[in-house]
């Protein structure tokens, strides 16, 4: 039982820490390759029906 | 621009690679080589007997992993200068095990000289190319595993989308089979969590799609545009995923994982490009209405597959 506690810490320590490094590493990518999108389209997206 | 430093990148890390591996192909004294699949060259380093050579139970021929089963040497030819002799056999050998000849009482000038022991094993650089090839062309995954059609059908409309997806789809492949390698090597194994490989690797290579996802937003919106949906979809991938799942089970090292993803990438390329070629050209057939679209292509890649059974065999070392 001890090992199984053990073996399933490890790999939720590490997957974890891997998650997040892998995380960060893409929020910053996605910060610094962002695209400027204009907020007014969306905004007038919104107010339109959106029926078709 | 970004495409043609993309590729002088990738052309200086793969000098590198081979620069790295230059020791590996100089070996040391007592080995010898293949000749085709029947042959066996060694060289002595000096000038020995005709008649102690040409006698074939004075060589041992055995693989490496299984001594007590000898190999029966059919003949023995001497090279003019008399220093290297190439042993003949009647069945073919495996070329991708380890050999070992004993040369038993090497007689020189009359004189007995001794015994000695030759390794001979394909290099490393061989076995590379070996797997870079097979993953390309011989069982190339498109058109002899039928693996990854989704995306084979989906952007071999034309070819400018077929060589950006290639090149998409080889750069991911091989970051993310490099990367499942490390894990599997430093995580997986170690701690016995190799039940969780098919998970990890998904999230590995979903890693990296997004990663070139918000890359080619930015640098390349045509091609974002024209991939579509096929970009997301890489992530699902059959071949994306078959190729750390084979490195895992064929126990490949870093070089041949990153060689073995190179070749699948670059055949999943020749064969999009190949099939955009023709899919272009049937834009202006007279195809009957029930094969129009879908169905020809189904019909232009079984013929593609019959063409490519034709590598099958292909052996260059």
């Amino acid at each position: 039982m001890e090992t199984v506690w053990t073996t399933a810490l490890a790999g939720l320590i590490v997957f974890a820490a891997f998650g997040l490094i892998c995380g960060l590493a893409l929020a910053y990518a996605a910060q610094r390759f962002a695209v400027k999108v204009d907020p007014k389209i969306e905004a007038v997206r919104a107010c339109l029906p959106g029926a078709n | 621009m970004k495409i043609s430093r993309f590729l002088i990148t990738t052309s200086f890390c793969l000098v590198l690679l081979l620069l790295g591996l230059a020791p590996v192909m100089a070996e040391g004294v007592g080995s010898g080589s293949f000749q085709k699949d029947t042959g066996i060259e060694i060289s002595f380093g000096l000038p020995v007997d005709e008649a102690w050579a040409k006698n074939p139970a004075n060589f041992d021929v055995y693989e490496k992993s299984d001594p007590d089963i000898k190999i029966a040497v059919d003949s023995v030819t001497l090279d003019p200068r008399r220093i290297s002799a190439t042993l003949r056999f009647k069945e073919p050998l495996n070329l991708a095990a380890e050999y070992v000849v004993d040369a038993k009482d090497i007689t020189s000038d009359g004189k007995v000289i001794g015994a000695r022991q030759f390794t001979i094993k394909k290099s490393e650089t061989q076995v590379l190319f070996g797997l870079l090839l097979g993953a390309m062309l011989i069982s190339n995954f498109v058109f002899t595993k039928y693996l990854g059609l989704c995306i084979f059908f989906g952007v071999s409309q034309k070819k400018d989308t077929a060589i950006g997806m290639g090149i998409t789809f080889t750069t991911v492949m091989i970051l993310s089979a490099v990367m499942c390698w490390a894990l599997l090597t430093f995580v997986l194994l170690p701690y016995n969590l190799s039940f969780l490989r098919i998970i990890v690797f998904i999230g590995t290579v979903a890693i990296f799609v997004q990663a070139v996802d918000t890359i080619l937003r930015k640098v390349n919106p045509y091609l974002f545009k024209r991939l579509g949906v096929y970009l997301v979809l890489i992530t699902t991938n059959c071949i994306i995923l078959a190729v750390p799942l084979e490195n895992a089970d064929g126990g490949h090292g870093p070089f041949a994982s990153f060689t073995y993803a190179l070749g699948a990438g670059v055949g999943f390329a020749i064969a999009l490009f190949l099939m955009a070629c023709v899919r272009e050209k049937l834009e202006v057939c007279r195809v009957p209405p029930s094969f129009q679209g879908l169905p020809i292509a189904f019909i232009v890649a079984g013929l593609f597959a019959l063409a490519f059974l034709g590598f099958s065999g292909l052996a260059i070392f």
